[in-house]
């Protein structure tokens, strides 16, 4: 106290200089959407530093539970904290309670350091049973394809079981762009089960046909789709997918192949009286 | 005298004054900045050329923008750039742009944790390229390559995360007045057998001359080039028949998975001639190239001490600036199903591609600044940026539409043919590699061969590959997790914007989770 009296002048400036800090420190949002931009933009501790586990708004508290998930250290414990928000918030039937359940199962999918699959499952499945035209259960069912195809034990007996699992689902989901990751995904899972090509060439087609792949992943499908015709003898859907990808990527280091892979198929379709 | 004692010290003060004075103004930063955005461009291209090329960029954007200035970082690479990288990121204080590249070793899992996908702007045109032949073409699609390698290199398939400035290509840097001594003609190699025979008169040449030339500048880095460009040729026939995605091309992953499932072996046939193919043109180095790194290689080409020096177009500018004689570029052909030597192991012509684009550019997800450093960034790879960067560089450009200096125009003629994969069986992964480099002795010299190499790299690599996988797979992780909290904030915000992102965002985590999910079902499948 001696020295306050003793400098005046630091009597004045001091809450001038800590009354910005702490009005930071204390800041809520002024813009309800500044928590979604900063989880859209990878910044999970910037909305935990925003928002409470116990805010108002439903909406705020699901955010505060996806950065929760996202932000580091990913500790099941910070998992478990997340969920118990999730499990209130879920309890309704509106779309942030679907989504409520949908990042549930994905913390026993995902996040835990011990995932439980088959939890993850029930979760997905309840979802989809509950609100089967949300969203989140829609997105849900492609993860619960991914399950099926590759982890849940039961469905662990030959291949072609894993990949009936997931297409089975496909009929339930209706949004479009879904359907086609799903496709894309039991199409891959085809190869990597050493499936017949006719089990899952089919799936990859319908994938490239919904259109919208993006990256890498567009030019890899129409070469794959192209060169598993014609080892399967589709001499004309080769030359489709061949002549396709020439258009899209004529400076490719794969061109050249394809190029002279289009001759042969040409070649082979000439005296099928085709043009 | 205390009145000298105290003038003395009032000069000395000035003195120290003017000094600081001196040394605020001219080396340190300016306390008012005359730009109120600054932005920080990282690479480690500090060969001749590219910094000249890339500042001649800056001025004009400059010019352009007079709210911002671009600050160009040139960090030595190889074992600097790495840490320097991985540290700032690591501390929140990279660079807005930074050069990344996926071969750095130890170094995979940067782009999925520091950097922002550019996926959504790539589909849109580069504004700068306004009033040129690219005007209203996509971003991406300006490019040469269309962005062959970062698309490949991406740890998130359905993601682009950066975009390239340059082109480069592999080309045998040929000293004409040595070749001329020797041969007493230019010869230009049509195949692998015609370098054979220009290597072997090299070696007659100096032993009935007693002169130490070499048929290629030897070094640790060069010699992996030329073993890259060497080896694959019998490889084709592998990469073929392990082809089961048919991609005509095989990521790493795959071929590492293939080696797990006990597809392929170092020591089988084709992989064995690829291997003799690496011991004859590393039998033309001098004793002890491994211990020396690209510098001293090129420092023994500009000495008349090697024939050859190979490795990209890259050096060429200081190769040109550096050398007192007249230098001829030339394509390391490969190995033809002719070859007398290896020919039954070649199924066809293997190819350079049609230009693959490099120097990636990445954009920091923490930059302060991103919209001017993706603004920075359209301007560099826009026609008129270009234009500016290959005038001053000298290197090629990245993006159509750019007219080509005279110099550097046959670095463009590419050899077309089969294609092989994302890297060669020396770089799968950062143990392979390793182990590559530890068990090269065997391969080279009169104790070494073929066949004792590929015995200890197939006593190593099963785990080293396992390892690399597990890393892959890894890295595949480290971009899903993210993704749940950011697909929920795209959710959140309204607009088509928005809903865009949060659909790319699904897409491509389902992508990588596939991915993800193979390389598991793969190391546990051959466990």
């Amino acid at each position: 106290m001696k020295g306050l009296s003793v400098y005046p002048a630091r009597n004045f400036f001091l809450p001038l200089v800590l009354a910005p800090l702490l009005a930071a420190g204390a800041a809520t949002p002024d813009n309800p959407d500044r928590a979604w931009a900063a989880l859209a933009d990878n910044r999970p501790q910037d909305v935990l530093r925003q928002l409470r586990p116990d805010a108002p708004l439903r909406a705020d508290r699901l955010a505060w539970a996806a950065a929760r998930i996202g932000a580091q250290p990913a500790t099941d414990g910070n998992m478990r904290e997340a969920e118990a928000v999730l499990v209130e918030l879920e309890h309704g039937t509106d779309e942030l309670a679907a989504e409520a359940a949908y990042l549930r199962a994905r913390i026993y999918q995902l996040h835990l350091n011990e995932p439980d699959f088959p939890k993850a499952a029930k979760l997905y499945a309840e979802l989809a049973q509950r609100q089967p035209e949300s969203h989140w259960a829609q997105l849900g069912l492609v993860k619960l394809g991914l399950l099926k195809l590759y982890l849940l034990p039961d469905v662990s007996g030959a291949g072609a079981d894993r990949l009936l699992a997931a297409e089975m689902l496909l009929a339930r989901i209706h949004e479009p762009l879904l359907r086609r990751d799903l496709n894309l995904q039991i199409g891959q899972a085809g190869i990597a089960l050493n499936q017949p090509q006719a089990r899952f060439l089919p799936h990859l087609i319908a994938a490239e046909q919904a259109g919208g792949v993006t990256g890498n992943a567009q030019e890899d499908l129409i070469v794959q789709i192209g060169v598993l015709s014609e080892r399967g003898g589709d001499w004309a859907r080769a030359r489709e997918y061949f002549e396709k990808y020439l258009a899209a990527y004529p400076t490719n280091v794969r061109a050249y192949t394809i190029r002279r892979k289009l001759a042969e198929v040409n070649h082979r379709l000439a005296p099928e009286g085709q043009p | 005298m205390r009145r000298l004692r105290s003038r003395l010290a009032l000069v000395l003060l000035c003195a120290a004054y003017t000094v600081s004075l001196f040394w605020v103004f001219t080396r340190s930063e300016p306390v008012v900045r005359a730009r109120e955005v600054t932005i920080y461009f990282a690479h480690w291209q500090i060969e001749r050329g590219p910094p000249d090329g890339i500042n001649a960029a800056i001025k004009r954007y400059e010019e352009l923008n007079p709210r911002v200035r671009v600050v160009q970082l040139q960090i030595p690479g190889a074992t600097i750039y790495p840490q320097w990288m991985r540290s700032n990121l690591a501390g929140d204080t990279g660079p807005d742009l930074m050069e990344w590249g996926a071969w750095l070793p130890g170094e995979k899992d940067i782009p999925a944790r520091y950097f922002a996908p550019l996926t959504a702007e790539l589909a849109k045109p580069n504004p700068y390229n306004r009033g040129t032949s690219q005007e209203k073409i996509p971003w991406q699609d300006t490019f040469h390559d269309k962005l062959l390698a970062p698309k490949r290199d991406s740890p998130d398939p359905g993601q682009i995360y950066g975009v390239n400035i340059t082109e480069v290509s592999l080309r045998l840097f040929c000293n004409v007045e040595l070749m001329k001594e020797i041969l007493g003609r230019v010869v230009v190699p049509r195949n692998f057998d015609d370098l054979r025979k220009i290597l072997a008169a090299v070696k007659e040449f100096s032993r009935k001359t007693g002169r130490p030339i070499s048929g290629l500048a030897g070094s640790r880095d060069t010699t992996r080039a030329v073993a890259e460009a060497v080896f694959v040729a019998p490889l084709i026939g592998v990469a073929q028949r392990l082809d089961d995605a048919g991609y005509l091309y095989l990521y790493n992953r795959q071929m590492l998975a293939a080696y797990l499932g006990g597809r392929w072996r170092y020591s089988e046939p084709a992989v064995l001639a690829g291997l003799q193919l690496v011991r004859e043109t590393t039998n033309s180095m001098k004793p002890g190239f491994i211990q020396l790194r690209r510098d001293d290689a090129m420092i023994e080409f500009l000495r008349g001490q090697a024939l050859f020096f190979f490795y990209g177009t890259w050096d060429a500018t200081s190769l040109r600036r550096l050398a007192p004689f007249k230098i001829q570029p030339m394509k390391l052909m490969q190995a033809m199903p002719d070859d007398p030597e290896v020919g039954r192991y070649v199924v066809g012509q293997g190819g350079e591609g049609i230009g693959e684009t490099s120097l990636s550019m990445y954009l920091n997800k923490t930059s302060r600044h991103p919209a001017e450093a993706l603004d920075f960034l359209q301007f560099l790879t826009s026609v008129p940026g270009q234009q500016l960067f290959t005038d001053g560089s000298l290197w090629l450009p990245a993006v159509n539409g750019v007219v080509v200096p005279e110099e550097i125009r046959n670095f463009r003629d590419y050899q077309e043919g089969l294609s092989v994969g994302q890297a060669p069986y020396d770089a799968l992964g950062t143990e392979v590699s390793t182990g590559w480099d530890k068990n090269f002795y065997h391969l080279t010299g009169d104790q070494g061969s073929a066949e004792k190499f590929a015995a200890a790299m197939d006593a190593d690599m099963p785990a080293a590959m396992r390892m690399d996988l597990n890393a892959e797979m890894r890295a595949t992780l480290v971009l899903v997790k993210p993704q749940d909290p950011v697909i929920v904030g795209w959710a959140g915000l309204a607009g088509a914007k928005a809903r865009t992102r949060r659909q790319e965002a699904e897409a491509s985590q389902t992508m990588s989770e596939g991915l993800a999910l193979q390389m598991k079902l793969q190391l546990e499948g051959t466990k």
